[in-house]
């Protein structure tokens, strides 16, 4: 009894502060700063921590930014390397320019890179980003200590808590919603739900989101898409406005949460087996939007997650549904905790509890201007023309690749392409040479 | 890379017999490591991961490249099975620019070096002269993307090609006279004068490492 009693002492105070300091604010959406002050006193310490390392003098424990790369590509088009040697046998010198294609291409290709977490230039006080770890000084040592103490001990309970509230409130919620008669009633009481338990999460995360533009924020009857970099990204838009989200079926917690939510609010989910039907897909969606009453839909069209540092080929399919896009990008800010997630290296939970034992994290969502579908434009270009808008925005660099290499092999047909131009070249100048003899 | 003495040592020693500067090496490891998966040598197989690779026409001799004993400097002839780092690095340094505050003798020997490289490329029998059969060979690959072309225009380039350095190498041929292939000392004579160091090397940046406060 007394350890039940001791223990429910220590508990409901706690209690207490977390309803009065989370939840309340979250479900109205009021903001009372403390992560303001949290993010404040991190950026202080981690360049305190900058120049300490700097100080240190070793040169290898600065790490290099990884945009600079390790060699600087001859970017010239294939036309421009090729010519120049050819009054020659043209065949000897054409080697020349692939076996350098080539070995530029083994030393950095520009693809894999973006699967795997991205560099940073100065240490956060994280040893997972630092690759380099080198002991520099007992102070900085110490900090470090301190701060694998403060991140695992008192914040790590914090959020799984305020995590796992936030899941229940959310099934919880959402079920009971879904038991009242379809009405505008309904659908607020909806939408409250979702942003409140959404809000949740992302205190979950420590998460500080920055929005811009929110004038062009989507609206209902339109499709919202964006690149993809983590799960959490459908966490972070939805804080700000409530989405249908379109995605397969999982099984587990996942599956649960998804059962729950589309009780309340008509989400598109499919089976496994209706994901390969395209045109089912499409059917299903065009149906959604062409009811202006429901809410926005919510696309990844990268299909996957990429690392945040570009943006990758967008599939068609999204932008063959018509109706209007509000594109949005989203950036994270890599110093306070990378959100990348390596599905290849983790699994979902190992990637969360990760992001959980991070500083923070921060990240700005800009809303673009909606677009739409142009005369004469198929759909490869206006996704492509989608992409470039964000990519311009949130800063990435613009890849025609498709993310799906992650797994794949490339494509026998984009292979084909490149030799075809290259053959071209040659026969031209064969036929050339066919005529001096 | 975790014990750093250990470490240095090794590094000063692929520094000198490679010529490439401590973080180049570094982060060449690195990239190694990733081509590898982790595994302290390459194979063959691991090259397929490198999806800007595929797209290069000559893309199975380079990957021979690696693996060939010649360039390894490790025999006259046949392939390895796999390859360390310190191969790897050898590999690259025939594309390190070329130093041209080095005396003349060794402008010559790098350049040498960069063309016998080319030569294993095409030669791939390992007999020191490259064929009709091996030159034909070499075109039909880089033009394989192309469904277009047919077998036989790939051939006439190819002879056209061969026929050509035929005349540079030995001038005028009586009627009879079969040219064997074409001997490295002859692919020297084509590529005399010209200048090859801009097309077959690759910039490697100097790593300086850059003091930045957040």
């Amino acid at each position: 009894m007394e350890g039940a009693d001791l223990a429910g002492k220590l508990l409901s105070p706690w209690l207490v502060l977390v309803l009065g300091l989370i939840l309340l604010p979250s479900a109205l959406g009021v903001n009372l700063g403390v992560s303001e002050i949290y993010l404040k006193v991190l950026v202080k310490t981690l360049q305190w921590a900058t120049i300490r390392i700097e100080k240190g003098g070793r040169k290898e424990s600065i790490l290099n930014s990884a945009s600079v790369g390790i060699i600087e590509r001859d970017e010239s088009p294939m036309e421009k390397g090729l010519s120049g040697l050819r009054g020659r046998d043209f065949e000897l010198s054409d080697v020349f320019y692939f076996s350098k294609k080539g070995l530029e291409a083994i030393v950095e290709d520009e693809v894999t890179q973006r699967f795997s977490s991205e560099e940073l230039v100065s240490w956060n006080l994280l040893t997972r980003t630092n690759i380099n770890f080198h002991y520099i000084s007992l102070r900085l040592t110490t900090v470090w200590v301190l701060g694998v103490l403060v991140r695992y001990c008192i914040l790590l309970p914090l959020r799984v808590t305020l995590a796992f509230i936030g899941i229940s409130l959310l099934v919880v919620g959402t079920t009971l919603v879904g038991q009242l008669p379809d009405s505008s009633l309904r659908n607020r009481l909806s939408e409250l739900v979702h942003l409140t338990c959404c809000r949740i999460c992302v205190r979950a995360f420590s998460g500080t989101i920055h929005y811009h533009n929110k004038q062009y924020r989507p609206q209902k009857g339109g499709i919202c898409v964006a690149n993809h970099t983590s799960p959490i990204d459908v966490l972070i838009l939805t804080t700000d406005g409530c989405y249908t989200m379109v995605g397969q079926v999982h099984g587990g917690l996942l599956g649960i949460m998804q059962r729950a939510m589309v009780k309340s609010c008509p989400h598109v989910w499919f089976e496994r087996s209706e994901m390969k039907d395209r045109h089912l897909v499409t059917k299903r969606l065009k149906e959604h939007i062409a009811d202006k009453k429901k809410l926005p839909i919510l696309i990844f069209p990268e299909g996957t997650c990429i690392n945040n540092t570009s943006v990758m080929m967008f599939k068609k399919g999204s932008f063959e549904i018509g109706g209007t896009i509000h594109p949005v990008a989203i950036k994270y800010n890599p110093q306070f905790g990378d959100a990348f997630w390596n599905s290849s290296k983790y699994s979902m939970v190992s990637h969360l509890l990760r992001m959980m034992t991070s500083w923070a994290i921060v990240c700005d969502v800009w809303y673009l201007p909606p677009m739409t579908r142009e005369e004469g434009e198929d759909a490869v270009q206006f996704a492509n023309r989608v992409k470039s808008a964000i990519a311009i925005q949130g800063g990435l660099t613009e890849l025609p690749w498709d993310g799906g290499l992650k797994r794949a092999k490339v494509k026998d047909t984009f292979k084909e392409e490149q030799q075809k131009n290259y053959s071209k070249m040659i026969v031209g100048n064969g036929s050339l040479n066919a005529k001096s003899d | 890379m975790g014990a750093a003495h250990s470490a240095s040592a090794e590094v000063r020693e692929l520094e000198g017999k490679t010529g490439f500067s401590s973080e180049q090496i570094e982060q060449l490891h690195r990239r190694f490591k990733q081509l590898s998966g982790d595994q302290p040598t390459i194979r063959k197989e691991n090259f397929n991961n490198v999806p800007d690779l595929e797209l290069n026409p000559i893309r199975s001799k380079i990957v021979r490249a690696f693996f060939d004993n010649r360039n390894l400097r490790k025999g006259p002839s046949g392939l390895a099975d796999e390859i360390n780092f310190e191969d790897f690095l050898t590999i690259m340094s025939y594309f390190r620019p070329i130093d041209t505050t080095m005396g003349e003798e060794q402008v010559e020997l790098s350049r040498k070096e960069k063309l016998r490289f080319l030569f294993h490329m095409y030669d791939s029998d390992s007999d020191g002269r490259i064929t009709l059969e091996e030159y034909r060979n070499v075109v039909e690959e880089l033009l394989s993307g192309n469904p277009h072309i047919e077998k036989e225009s790939a051939r006439s380039i190819a002879d056209g090609a061969m026929m050509e350095a035929a005349s540079v190498c030995v001038g005028q041929m009586e009627p009879d006279q079969v040219y064997e292939g074409i001997t490295f000392e002859d692919f020297l004579k084509i590529w005399q004068g010209i200048d090859i160091e801009t097309k077959m090397h690759v910039r490697f940046l100097n790593m300086e490492t850059i003091a930045l406060c957040h």
